[in-house]
């Protein structure tokens, strides 16, 4: 081989090699030329994330299709500009942009959520992910960011944001700078913007005082724990609408952690109508608290979770409490059982049901005073519509005195009882006993009339006469009060009867009587009664008996009706043609003893009609009498029907 | 106490338990005009009345009465007692007690018939009433009514 061969072989062993270097450069090229391709198509492809590099200035180089789709720019339009331009002019003006490219220059990698504006200048919450880009030597070449919408975020993004328009409330998210970064369909509505009229704004424009104050850490606390002290608590403000008319609302705030720090979710919900009803309240209140005092009651209005909302000077004169050591506290401090249960509605039946049962009725419970002392109270509830609900309104009487006339009542009544019981145990007693030594003196001054008439002289036939006579007298009275005193005590069980037949048992009583008077008896028909049928005829046959004894120089005539009155009531009636009765008599004939003729006139003792008006009391019913003297007279009586039928 | 009245034919021995000396003195008058010969024997209280029956303490020659009149409110054992234990008795309760008493109530007379009284009287008041009723007794019970003789 030679030299120049050699050469030629060398050169086109090099040329080769060349050749084959640049076939190898080509197609590595080719392949970066491929593979950017293809990592621009992937990027391209990605519509969920806006992914554009910049220069080291912020200078925009490249654009995706997300990008476009998220932000509103085309990539012609948008290459070549700064990135800036996406940041709230708030955010520009304070260098924002400039800061998020140096933090991401000296750490490589800097990730933030934060508010953007799109190209038609909404704005928007967006989760971005900025990194620094260098060369193998160390060189920043530019950066690259990842971003995307957080509002349509697929993940937890959306479920909070889902949360978020679940709620009842308007609820808006705020960053520390006071700036709303979400908010929900409520908060829309309430406050009359659209939500990319929102977002972004200082959230002072809606609520322009007291909230965003609270976000602000002094020199004395730190953010967490400013708002860790409002946490919870509703805090009453004012809202102001799109069209700057203003509401009251109340807002509770909870801390949201987030990559760009404590994020805080305020519930806001419109009070108006609270505020409406506790006004509606105050003007009622106004209203009754007039009619409140002039109750001589005490009155209390309590709520149904069994507060005091409102009350007079007479709960602060019987519990002893000043106004506003009750008002807002539970109603059991004053009445401690019975009342608040009452309120409360359980699984069958509603508040409303549950106070509608008690409404109107007394009920005796039990006050309590501020000292602990107690007394018993009665209390009569009725309801009261309010824009809060239903009130209840309670009066409260003190019964104290009441229930110690009542016991007091109760004892008398006992004490009367025990001395009618012994009364009447004495009159039997009396009359019982009181028939033994007598029965020895009359049957002896019987005997002795008996035996020794005509043998002693006259003066002595007189005397014993007379003591015959008295003795005699006196057995016939105790019989009479012997038979009194049974006729309240030795009454039989009421049962049906028929006051027919009552009638006919005493008619056959008085057989001798009428037979010897030739008095005539007629009767209607007499009804079934439910009373004592012995004592009926009893009665029956005192009152005509009576008819016929005092009848004048005209055959007796004695009828007996019977009439249902209005009520569940029998009235009887004794019509007789007799000597009538002079109506200044008409209530002593009633009276035990008490007699309008002389033993020679009529014999009797007066118990008669005494014994009727006492069984009748014992049924009871009642007797009295019509008569004018020389017409005769009705005894009327009557019995109450059981049945009432 | 013990007395004989009339002197002729087998005497019906009566015993009467009362306490009120009065009483035993109208029944006396009264059987004075009776049809048999009465011997009346008076005991003053429910014990005396046991004892004689029993022939026990001073009463071991007491007849077995024919009859007895019992009075219910007495002093020491009661009416209702001396009757309980008569009918209790198998050899006294052959003998026929009539109940002769103050007492009308319903409750008295009802106890004295669940308690085997033969009969039951309720004194009369007037002394014509009280006649009549012992003339009765003596008429039915003493005449008209065969009684059981003691069997020896």
């Amino acid at each position: 081989m030679t030299a120049a061969t050699r050469d030629i072989s060398e050169r086109k062993a090099a040329e080769k090699h060349l050749a084959q270097m640049e076939g190898g450069r080509r197609l590595a090229e080719e392949a970066l030329r491929e593979s950017e391709e293809r990592y621009r198509m992937l990027l391209d492809g990605v519509r969920e994330y806006a992914i554009f590099m910049m220069d080291p200035q912020g200078q925009i180089v490249s654009w995706n299709a997300g990008a476009e789709r998220i932000k509103g720019y085309r990539a012609e339009e948008i290459i070549g500009q700064n990135f800036s331009r996406f940041f709230p002019p708030e955010d520009i003006e304070r260098g924002r942009p400039e800061e998020v490219l140096r933090m991401t220059a000296a750490s490589g990698r800097h990730e933030e959520q934060g508010i953007r504006v799109r190209k038609d200048g909404s704005r928007f919450l967006a989760s971005l992910t900025f990194t620094a880009l260098r060369d193998p030597n160390g060189n920043l070449r530019g950066f690259s960011e990842f971003s995307h919408d957080l509002s349509e975020s697929k993940e937890s993004g959306a479920k909070y944001r889902g949360l978020l328009e679940a709620a009842p409330d308007a609820m808006v998210v705020v960053n520390q700078a006071g700036e709303i970064v979400l908010l929900n369909l409520q908060a829309e509505k309430q406050f009359g913007y659209h939500r990319d009229e929102l977002v972004g704004q200082k959230v002072k424009n809606i609520i322009p005082e007291g909230f965003a104050e609270r976000l602000l850490a002094d020199g004395l606390r730190s953010v967490e724990d400013a708002l860790a002290q409002q946490i919870g608590t509703g805090i009453e403000l004012t809202g102001r609408r799109k069209d700057e008319s203003e509401f009251p609302i109340e807002i509770m705030l909870s801390p949201l952690e987030s990559a760009e720090g404590i994020l805080v979710t305020a519930a806001i919900r419109d009070i108006s109508v609270r505020k409406d009803a506790e006004e509606h309240l105050a003007q009622m209140e106004g209203r009754y608290r007039g009619l409140l005092e002039a109750a001589p009651d005490a009155m209390v209005v309590v709520n149904q979770v069994g507060e005091i909302v409102l009350l007079n000077v007479q709960v602060e004169k019987q519990f002893g409490y000043r106004r506003d050591e009750l008002l807002g506290q539970k109603v059991k401090n004053i009445i401690p059982e019975g009342f608040a249960e009452r309120l409360i509605a359980d699984g069958t039946r509603t508040a409303a049901d549950a106070l509608a049962q008690q409404i109107g009725t007394g009920i005796e419970l039990i006050g309590r005073r501020k000292d602990g002392s107690e007394f018993p109270i009665e209390i009569m509830l009725s309801p009261l519509e309010s824009p809060e609900g239903i009130l209840v309104t309670a009066a409260i009487r003190n019964i104290t005195e009441r229930k110690r006339a009542e016991q007091h009542l109760v004892k008398t009544v006992a004490e009367l009882n025990r001395s009618n019981d012994e009364l009447q145990q004495f009159a039997y007693v009396a009359s019982h006993d009181l028939q033994e030594p007598l029965r020895m003196v009359a049957s002896y001054t019987q005997l002795l009339a008996e035996r020794y008439k005509g043998r002693l002289d006259s003066d002595a036939d007189e005397f014993i006469a007379y003591a015959v006579d008295g003795s005699n007298r006196m057995q016939v009275l105790i019989q009479d009060l012997l038979a009194y005193s049974r006729a309240g005590t030795n009454g039989k069980a009421l049962r049906k009867i028929s006051s027919d037949n009552a009638l006919t048992e005493a008619l056959a009583n008085l057989r001798a009587t009428i037979q010897e008077s030739g008095a005539v008896v007629t009767h209607d028909s007499l009804p079934l009664i439910t009373t004592d049928g012995t004592q009926l005829a009893q009665i029956f046959q005192n009152l005509v008996g009576n008819a016929i004894k005092y009848r004048s120089a005209a055959v007796p005539n004695v009828h007996i009706s019977a009439v249902k009155n209005g009520g569940n009531e029998w009235i009887f009636s004794v019509r007789d043609n007799g000597l009538g009765i002079d109506p200044q008599y008409f209530d002593r004939i009633f009276v035990l003893f008490q007699r309008l003729h002389g033993q020679t006139e009529f014999k009797g003792t007066g118990i008669g009609l005494a014994i009727c008006k006492k069984m009748l009391e014992r049924l009871g019913g009642r007797i009295w009498v019509e008569s004018q003297p020389e017409k005769g007279s009705t005894f009327h009586f009557a019995l109450p029907e059981k049945d009432g039928k | 106490m013990m007395e004989s009245i009339g002197t002729d034919a087998k005497p019906m021995e009566v015993l009467l338990v009362e306490d009120s000396p009065g009483d035993v003195r109208l029944t006396r008058e009264a059987f004075k005009d009776a049809k048999v010969l009465i011997n009346l024997h008076v005991a003053s209280d429910g014990t005396e009345a046991m004892a004689f029956l029993k022939r026990e303490g001073g009463h071991t020659n007491a007849p077995r009465p024919d009859l007895i009149l019992l009075d219910l409110n007495l002093p020491k054992k009661d009416g209702r007692e001396v009757l309980g234990e008569i009918k209790e008795s198998p050899t006294l309760k052959s003998i026929p007690v009539v109940i002769l008493t103050t007492s009308a109530s319903d409750a008295d007379i009802l106890k004295s018939y669940l308690l085997h009284a033969n009969c039951y009287i309720t004194k009369p008041v007037d002394l014509k009433g009280f006649l009549n009723v012992v003339k009765s007794i003596d008429n039915f019970w003493l005449s008209v009514v065969k009684l059981p003789r003691e069997v020896r």
